[in-house]
């Protein structure tokens, strides 16, 4: 690590900051022109996800209707939900398990997030390999009829290509979350090993994580719309049946 | 097979809420900017970030304190940070004996130390295990900040924290999605402002660059 007084790789996202950064350190900085800099920044920001997650709803508001139904059919015949993830994205995967488990509206259904069991995770990174932790996890807990979302900002974790691998063989229905080119995910869903993926338009892995939690967001409400079509009216639910 | 087309509303109805809410973290642009500014100077010091939240913003909170320990940006410098609800044990053992409120303070209380820094997330600002380790913190001297929505609850009535950023929206998810922007805006400031704060150090030749990888 180098270097405090370098800006790493961020002097590529800020480089006004970067340009001045020596010269304001040196001098003690000049306090209101960096603070409005920054502010002007984040606005930046602001602005690139919001267009970002346009282009996200142009693409892909047709396939996320269909990935909802599919999954509200899974769920509504007695499947269940698990959820995967590194990182940052394993935060997600508890997000988007706990918006099914412990909804703020609608029906509650059994949804994991993989990552939830630590003793589970660093005994099978530590016997057998990092490789395996989410796959080992559907070998032993899913059954056919379950669901699979995997999210990954580069598509490329070696732990989801195995997962989506075994949810498969398991006859689970499969989703991924990608960004930048859809990685290896994206060679999975070519070659018919991943039913939905949906890639977030971007390199930057904090936009595409912001888009994918719009996109996971999105999901939820329309399988919650879904299983509140199917069920009907409050009143003739049990005439119905699920 | 075919979407219906209830199902197809469903989603447009949804993007169609997010359209603008995205934008309005610019509104509150230079208030995060002076947070960051406080926050590099805290980390300059030593200070360590503690982050907390319940439910859905837990996992904020665990997100949080990644982005800082391990950095997506190759080469900058990784810098403290630990969320309280990540650890089952503690979080149950605090909550089956003193009470739920108490779960965060008493991590705050023991982990502590004057020059860190407390976060708290909830989505409508009312959280009372939030606000209680954000008054754990603030009565400790940590620099205390907070990511609320809607009108920002308890959390933006009172003095409940040095700053409080509020997504102003009523639906909980749209509220995440602008806090995540946030606070990934948040850990990038941080490091500018970090840097700007650098001691004047010698070169050191050997490491020149290293720091700047794509």
């Amino acid at each position: 690590m180098t270097g405090d007084s370098s800006l790493g790789g961020l002097d590529r996202l800020y480089p006004f900051l970067a340009a001045g950064a020596a010269v304001d350190a040196a001098a003690g900085g000049h306090d209101a022109a960096v603070l409005a800099d920054a502010a002007w920044s984040a606005g930046t920001k602001a602005a690139e996800i919001a267009e970002l997650r346009d282009q996200v709803a142009a693409r892909y508001a047709e396939p996320l209707a269909a990935c909802a139904e599919a999954v509200a059919g899974r769920l509504a015949d007695g499947g269940r939900l698990f959820t995967f993830g590194n990182g940052g994205s394993s935060t997600d995967a508890q997000d988007l398990a706990t918006a099914f488990l412990h909804p703020r509206y609608g029906r509650p259904l059994p949804a994991l997030a993989l990552t939830t069991d630590v003793a589970v995770v660093t005994a099978l990174s530590n016997d057998v390999g990092f490789e395996v932790v989410f796959a080992r996890q559907l070998a032993a807990l899913g059954r056919p009829g379950d669901v699979a979302v995997g999210l990954s900002t580069s598509g490329g974790s070696a732990n989801l290509a195995a997962a989506f691998e075994e949810a498969g063989r398991g006859g689970m229905l499969t989703v991924g979350l990608a960004g930048h080119q859809g990685g290896r995910l994206a060679e999975l869903a070519a070659a018919g090993l991943l039913d939905h993926l949906f890639v977030v338009p971007s390199s930057s892995v904090h936009r595409i994580q912001e888009a994918q939690t719009t996109i996971y967001h999105v999901l939820w409400e329309a399988v919650q719309h879904v299983l509140a079509v199917r069920a009907g009216p409050p009143g003739r639910r049990l005439a119905q049946g699920p | 097979m075919a979407v219906t087309s209830s199902t197809r509303h469903a989603v447009a109805a949804a993007f169609g809420r997010r359209h603008d809410a995205g934008r309005r973290l610019a509104e509150d642009a230079e208030g995060i900017a002076r947070a960051c500014r406080d926050m590099a100077a805290r980390f300059r010091r030593g200070g360590k970030l503690i982050v907390f939240g319940n439910g859905g913003a837990g996992t904020d909170a665990s997100h949080i304190a990644v982005e800082f320990m391990h950095p997506v940006v190759v080469g900058t410098r990784a810098l403290p940070a630990l969320a309280l609800s990540n650890d089952a044990a503690t979080l149950t053992g605090v909550a089956a004996g003193a009470g739920f409120e108490e779960v965060f303070a008493h991590q705050v209380r023991h982990w502590a130390e004057p020059d860190d820094m407390a976060l708290g997330v909830s989505p409508d600002g009312e959280c009372a295990n939030v606000l209680r380790g954000l008054a754990q913190a603030r009565e400790l001297g940590l620099f205390t900040m907070a990511l609320a929505g809607g009108d920002g609850g308890a959390l933006a009535r009172g003095p409940a924290a040095d700053h409080v950023l509020v997504a102003r929206c009523g639906d909980p998810a749209v509220v995440k999605e602008i806090h995540v922007t946030a606070y990934h805006v948040l850990w990038e400031l941080v490091h500018v402002f970090f840097a700007r704060t650098a001691p004047a150090a010698p070169a050191e030749p050997g490491l020149a660059g290293r720091g700047v990888a794509g």
